[in-house]
């Protein structure tokens, strides 16, 4: 798509896609992009302009992906190349954007490249990872996934010496210091964006260098290849965009904006705990802390909000304390937790109450960011704790009530993973058809809410300024952009609260809520009064006539 | 309603804005500027130590100070807790302080404490006195866990206390608590104790806030009701407790506070202490030797003194108070000389009783009676650190239990003349 607006990642509603769980359109039981293309209709309708695609290249998928065998292809199981071209080809016709996953981090144990590496330690690509005669190296170095992995160093019995992996040990880390492994990280990356592809999420990016005596995160030389990389992206990709993936602390992840010369977007990790930490506890305090812990970013850059991904509801930015109080209020149920973190969706997370998914959503959409849809989330899909790993927030999308929830032909027992069939969650209960068919299904409710946000700029680029009524359970703030100003009071109780605010900065404003257009008092000199049912929010737009 | 009367529209706002809570610690003062700021900052350390997760407030309910001492209350809910402990907040710890009307009186503040613990439906509510400046974060835990978590009604405290501390709770209050109405408990009139939510609404809807009672000694009387309303108690023990040094010592409103809301208690709960009540069951919770050592600030020679002129001074009053046999020994007492004097236990339960006969059918002015007790508790005060002087704990217990059956073998006399003649 054109780049005519630099800053497009900034008014964007993005959907979070992967192909194997979209829609089947060869009936072998796995999403394709032939199926994910016949799909765009919906997207379109529900209205998000970019979507973010999980990877999709070849992988013996012990790592739903993330453990790539080739970079420059089409995992088969999803089709070919030119069904990926056409499926580009077909989001930018309807206006709709493409993000695709870029592993820099690590490859699968299976590419060539490491084969390669591991026959020999003469092998020119010997240096393309990092290997060591020792498992002792970089001690500072936490472990990631702490319930499967005891080191980060693994045996290879081949070459007979340790190499290193910050994630599963079938994921070698690259090794960075070699320029010809950036050189040809590059040239993938420039493969992808000769076709068209609008963004990269990269992932894993705090862990690219490894250096003695750190933690082998967020080191400078991590920095550099970043910068070096974006440089190079703008210089002959201009528009294009990058996105990181870095569960970090808001002071360690500014870093990755750099003066804007390095990431044009970051996942604010910290931010979505707290949101269902706020909502439990019925308190603005953890949302408002971590927003003001959060530092000033260039005005180039963005925040990436999100509520659920493809990933548990990661808990290591959090305390201690509020680590056990998320999974005691969360994941009662051991089967819920994995790693440091709990592995559902939003739906059951928030006991399938809807007035308090509409109050998630609706933060996610007015507090500073650009907002990120898991697919399913829109309809309140269920997930499947059982089916290991994160498995289980994986599963088929649920388009209607009929034939395996009419994501596939196959036979059920083929499908990549099984459908959610429970009474309450299942595809018969839980589907696009039956909710299109009705104004207030949640389905409808969220194309309302993105209509509405992207409609209002001033939600994507304004600033944000919190308001602290002395009521603890409303969490106020304004947005702000040029002349425009929204206010945002939502109520993370479960009962009625009023709220008195101090709008005295917009005395004589009219209150037009943004959902039905009413018109709501004038403010004057005297805190203005506030009535909010459980769990309500109000976007106001404020009015000077 | 009584909370309608009792709460000001401002602080009203203020609860709204606090909303439905677990918890509320209630903190009462008047001119505590000096160690309020202290004691508030240890209850929060405390509350998000042991509570992170409930929904807590901390209500001072202010008689009037003009010390500062609202300020210091505000400031301490402000300041930073991580500086001084290694303590992270889940949620919003939220503080009000309030100032009543027609004070200073604690009782009057503890009726605007009781009052909003209703309108917020706590689960619980602690009170802490803000003297107690060795209070420490784990006395939250102390004395609000046994009703969180064991759904007992009060916990009252046990504390370590100065060999001579609390006098006239041992000599007064628990002896006569504990025979004529079965509760053996340390802290009858306790400054930092926990009730249940349905405890304190219960406390709300009797009908002493417009009485004595309502003003002064209200701890007491609380103690007391629950006691004879046969509520599930606890004491827990909390740690050492010391008097702040330069905290006022006024024994005439002390025993305005304990005789006066004992005897008035004798008014209203005849049928109970002329039966025999049953013992009410205290457990106490992570007991410890309750008496520490450290010098006494009390004058022995001083006690005597007083005791001896104010038998002579009140003779005319003593006379309209006391039977003949016991003024006649008193004033016998008044002439021996401090080696040989002696204020035996069944005298001074006698002593007892008969002011508390006096004060139920008024034969002077009630609060005349309760003050003329004055000299004569000191004359027993005396007695007491004679025969405790070189005492072990266990045979401070003893004379205490000897103290108890004193005012058991006097109480027939305290029955025959509650209705009868002098």
């Amino acid at each position: 798509m054109a780049a005519q607006d630099g800053l497009w990642y900034k008014d964007a509603v993005i959907y979070q896609v992967h192909v194997r769980a979209f829609y089947d359109s060869s009936g072998d039981g796995n999403g394709d992009f032939r199926g994910l293309a016949q799909k765009l209709d919906y997207l379109q309708e529900l209205g998000v302009n970019t979507i973010w695609l999980m990877p999709f290249f070849p992988s013996p998928l012990r790592d739903d992906g993330y453990d790539i065998a080739d970079y420059r292809s089409v995992n088969p199981t999803y089709g070919t190349l030119d069904d990926f071209k056409a499926f580009l080809q077909a989001a930018h016709q309807r206006g709709i954007r493409v993000i695709i996953e870029m592993v820099l981090n690590h490859t699968s144990d299976q590419h060539p490249w490491f084969q390669e590496s591991r026959s020999s330690r003469n092998n020119p690509r010997r240096d393309w990872y990092v290997w060591s005669d020792t498992d002792t190296k970089y001690k500072g170095t936490r472990l990631i996934f702490l319930d499967t992995e005891l080191s980060n160093w693994a045996w290879d019995p081949v070459s007979k010496q340790y190499y290193w992996h910050r994630f599963f040990s079938h994921q070698p880390d690259l090794n960075y210091d070699n320029p010809q492994v950036r050189e040809e990280m590059w040239d993938i990356m420039k493969f992808w964006l000769q076709m068209g592809v609008d963004a990269f999420r990269l992932d894993a990016v705090p862990y690219l260098v490894e250096r003695e005596g750190t933690n082998c995160e967020n080191l400078p030389e991590t920095h550099e290849i970043i910068k070096d990389l974006r440089a190079r992206m703008d210089r002959e990709f201009p528009g294009r965009m990058l996105l990181a993936e870095a569960n970090q602390w808001p002071t360690d992840l500014r870093a990755y904006f750099g003066n804007g010369d390095e990431f044009h977007m970051a996942f604010h990790f910290p931010l979505m705990p707290r949101m269902f930490m706020g909502l439990k506890l019925e308190d603005r305090k953890p949302i408002t802390e971590i927003l003001k812990q959060t530092p000033e970013i260039p005005e180039n850059c963005q925040w990436c909000l999100f509520l659920r991904n493809h990933d548990e509801l990661t808990l290591e930015m959090v305390t201690d304390m509020e680590r056990d109080y998320m999974y005691d209020e969360y994941a009662k149920d051991k089967a819920m937790r994995i790693n440091l973190g709990i592995r559902r969706r939003l739906a059951p997370l928030l006991d399938n109450d809807r007035r308090r998914i509409e109050l998630m959503n609706g933060l996610l959409m007015s507090l500073p960011g650009t907002p990120i849809i898991y697919y399913g989330d829109e309809i309140g899909m269920g997930d499947n704790v059982h089916l290991g790993d994160r498995h289980g927030v994986r599963t088929p999308m649920q388009w209607e009530g009929g034939w395996n929830g009419g994501f596939s032909a196959a036979d059920p027992e083929t499908l990549y993973s099984p459908l959610m069939l429970n009474p309450v969650y299942g595809f018969q209960a839980i589907n696009v058809q039956s909710q299109k068919r009705f104004e207030h299904s949640l389905l409808s409710w969220m194309k309302r809410l993105i209509r509405i946000r992207k409609a209002t700029p001033v939600l994507g680029r304004g600033s944000i300024q919190f308001l602290y009524p002395a009521n603890h359970r409303v969490l106020a703030y304004t947005r702000k952009l040029g002349n425009e100003t929204i206010l945002a009071v939502n109520n993370l109780s479960s009962k009625a609260q009023a709220v008195e605010l101090d709008l005295k900065e917009y005395r004589g404003n009219i209150l037009v809520e943004m959902f039905g257009r009413n018109i709501f008092p004038r403010i004057g000199d005297v805190p203005y009064l506030l009535t909010l049912g459980p769990y309500q929010f109000f976007w106001f737009r404020l009015r000077r006539i | 309603m009584p909370e309608e009367s009792i709460l000001s529209d401002g602080f009203v706002r203020e609860l709204m804005n606090v909303g439905d809570v677990d918890i509320v610690v209630g903190v009462p003062t008047y001119n505590d500027a000096r160690s309020v700021g202290q004691v508030v900052q240890a209850v929060r350390a405390g509350l998000l130590k042991h509570f992170p997760r409930e929904r807590s407030v901390i209500i001072n309910a202010d008689g009037g100070s003009r010390d500062g001492t609202q300020d210091m209350v505000r400031a301490a809910a402000i300041s930073d807790l991580s500086l001084v402990s290694d303590v992270h907040a889940l949620r919003t710890l939220h503080s009000i302080s309030t100032q009543y009307e027609g004070g200073p009186a604690n009782g009057i503040a503890m009726h605007t404490i009781l009052a909003a613990t209703d309108l917020l439906q706590a689960r619980t509510c602690a009170i802490v006195s803000p003297e107690s400046t060795t209070l420490e974060p784990d006395w939250m835990e102390r004395l609000l866990r046994p009703v969180l978590r064991d759904g007992n009604d009060l916990v009252l405290p046990i504390y370590r206390r100065p060999k001579f501390d609390g006098l006239l709770i041992r000599n007064l209050v628990f002896p006569m608590a504990n025979v004529l109405y079965g509760c053996p408990v340390r802290e009858p009139y306790p400054s930092d104790f926990a009730f249940s939510g349905e405890l304190g609404s219960n406390f709300l809807g009797q009908d002493i806030w417009n009485q004595e009672q309502g003003r002064l000694g209200t701890e007491l009387w609380m103690t007391l009701w629950a006691a004879i309303g046969k509520r599930k108690l606890v004491q827990s023990f909390l740690g050492t407790k010391t008097r702040r040094e330069d905290a006022p010592s006024d024994l005439v409103a002390a025993m305005r506070e304990t005789a006066g809301t004992l005897f008035t208690s004798l008014d209203a709960y005849t049928s109970i202490w002329h039966s025999t009540p049953e013992t009410v069951i205290a457990p106490c919770i992570g007991c410890e030797p309750a008496i520490s050592d450290g010098p006494s600030r009390l004058n022995r020679k001083r006690l005597y003194d007083m005791f001896t002129f104010g038998v002579k001074e009140l003779d005319p009053v003593f006379l309209s108070i006391l039977t003949t046999p016991t003024h006649d020994e008193l004033k016998r007492l008044a002439e021996l000389p401090e080696e040989k004097f002696t204020y035996s236990e069944e005298l001074w339960a006698r002593t007892v009783y008969e002011f508390a006969i006096s004060f139920h059918k008024t034969v002077i002015g009630r609060d005349h009676i309760v003050q003329a007790l004055v000299p004569l508790f000191r004359g027993r005060a005396h007695t007491f650190l004679t025969q405790n002087r070189d005492a072990s704990a266990e045979e401070m217990e003893r004379n205490l239990e000897i103290l108890c059956k004193a005012f058991e073998q006097e109480k027939p006399h305290l029955i025959d003349r509650w209705d009868g003649g002098k």
